[in-house]
């Protein structure tokens, strides 16, 4: 059963970087990045099932798993925020997270062995304030087109699930622990949350088009 | 797992999610009524917008309607009554002297339809848009200058390029606000008309030695020509500049970007009578 969900999703992955290369011209920058950043994914998660086949570990796809989501989404909200203070904080916290990412993978939670939760955790906050200081970017430059319409309202809404939900399943997790057989549960809660997640990306996709977004910003 | 630790799990699971779609749901009623307030601060501004530039229009008709007015009465009027009194003195004068009072009289009218056609010539926004705006400006220049009132000299610099007709229209009629101004209350010898138009910027700058007025006044005088000329250059998307000060005379100086596409500063201008 797992491998059928981790299988599906990799083709997922796949599928939405394929739509991201059908409707390439009519991307904005962001958008571009985001499409291959499925790619990435596709990549990663293809290279995670061949490690656990072989070697029975993927710690090391889960680290650097970690730190090219946070680059490249981290990128993307550099380039749909206007505000030149929360662009500059961006570019900073990309090279403090990688000096970081280093750090941990050496000394703290090594590549081989430890799930890199000291970088994840500090990720998803970081996420969590970044969709939501660009949702309010977004009160304060509302675009003439229908909500619905807008590719930023569905990414960002993907990265505040995505971000949000990863602490909800800490949580369960911390709750579960004491109980015996509970890692499907986790494993099953924690798919259904990255298909979701993927599934607000690919709408994105389908629904950006630069002509909209670049004249009718501000 | 205890049945009620599942009954926490799956209540705890569907409270996140209520939460973030009920979060999600209040954004999108908070931006759609962000998009509704802008629409109508938009549509407010383009109707009083609307409004000012029907005013300028209106304004400039009476204005231009009021100069036909001051030209017919001062100089047409006053012209064709000495004819008339000339040409009734001519009946009870000898053949000679009437001879003379016909061939004065003659000249005089000549002179008047002269002025006639120059006065319509000025009028004539065809006129502006045939010949465009240097060739006017240098039509009027000349007329003003053979009546000896006062010396205006006019220069051109850079590849003269279209500005569009409306605007090049209200150029002009600012062109004209000044030069009445500078006639009727400046009392300066000089006025110095200069058209610089480079790639990025026009600038249209008028400049007389006269008498000078003070800044106080300028800042008071709302609904007087010279607001009047400010408010016609916004119009056409310029800025102009008014520099004065008492005894140093006058510099209007109004400077526009060519490339700047406004919707009321381009296309066809319609008849401004209508």
């Amino acid at each position: 059963m797992l491998t059928i969900i981790t299988t599906s999703y990799t083709f997922l992955v796949l599928i939405i970087g394929i739509i991201g290369i059908i409707r390439y011209k009519w991307l904005s920058l962001p958008f571009k990045l985001l499409t291959w950043s499925s790619f990435m994914a596709c990549l990663l998660a293809i290279l995670s099932q061949i490690l656990n086949a072989r070697y029975r570990n993927n710690k090391p796809i889960l680290h650097l798993e970690s730190i090219t989501e946070f680059v490249f989404y981290s990128v993307i909200y550099y380039y749909l925020f206007k505000n030149k203070i929360i662009k500059k904080a961006i570019i900073v916290s990309i090279i403090v997270f990688s000096v970081s990412f280093l750090i941990n993978a050496i000394f703290f939670q090594p590549f081989f062995k430890l799930f890199p939760s000291n970088i994840d955790l500090p990720k998803q906050v970081l996420f969590a304030i970044f969709s939501l200081l660009l949702f309010k970017e977004m009160l304060l430059y509302p675009l003439k087109i229908n909500i619905i319409n807008q590719s930023i309202f569905w990414f960002n809404t993907a990265m505040l699930f995505f971000a949000t939900t990863m602490f909800f399943n800490l949580g369960i997790t911390n709750y579960l622990a004491r109980y015996i057989r509970y890692d499907n549960i986790l494993v099953y809660f924690w798919y259904l949350i990255i298909y979701l997640f993927h599934i607000l990306i690919c709408i994105a996709l389908l629904t950006e088009n630069k002509k909209f977004t670049l004249s009718d910003a501000g | 797992m205890p049945v009620e630790s599942l009954h926490v799990l799956i209540l705890s699971t569907a409270a996140f999610f209520a939460f973030i779609t009920a979060f999600i749901i209040y954004f999108i009623v908070l931006y759609r009524n962000k998009q509704l307030k802008n629409k109508q601060e938009q549509e407010q501004q383009q109707s009083a917008f609307r409004q000012e530039l029907l005013k300028a229009q209106i304004e400039m008709q009476e204005q231009t309607l009021l100069y036909v007015s001051r030209e017919i009465h001062d100089n047409v009027t006053q012209v064709l009554s000495f004819v008339k009194l000339s040409l009734a003195m001519a009946g009870k004068s000898s053949e000679d002297h009437k001879q003379t009072k016909i061939n004065e009289s003659r000249e005089l009218v000549a002179q008047v339809i002269t002025d006639l056609r120059d006065l319509s010539k000025s009028l004539s926004f065809e006129h502006i848009t045939h010949l465009g705006l240097v060739k006017t400006i240098e039509i009027e220049t000349k007329r003003i200058n053979k009546s000896g009132i006062i010396n205006v000299s006019l220069s051109a610099e850079g590849d003269i390029y279209p500005l569009g007709e409306q605007r090049e229209l209200v150029l002009f009629r600012i062109f004209q606000e000044t030069l009445n101004n500078t006639l009727k209350h400046s009392g300066a010898k000089h006025l110095k008309i200069a058209l610089q138009y480079h790639s990025e910027l026009f600038n249209l700058t008028l400049e007389d030695d006269g008498d000078g007025f003070s800044a106080i006044l300028l800042d008071k005088s709302k609904g007087s020509g010279l607001k009047n000329i400010e408010n016609r250059a916004t119009l056409i998307g310029a800025v102009a500049t008014i520099n004065s000060s008492p005894g140093k005379g006058c510099c209007i100086s109004v400077s526009l970007n060519p490339l700047e596409q406004r919707l009321y500063a381009d296309g066809y201008h319609p008849n401004r009578f209508s």
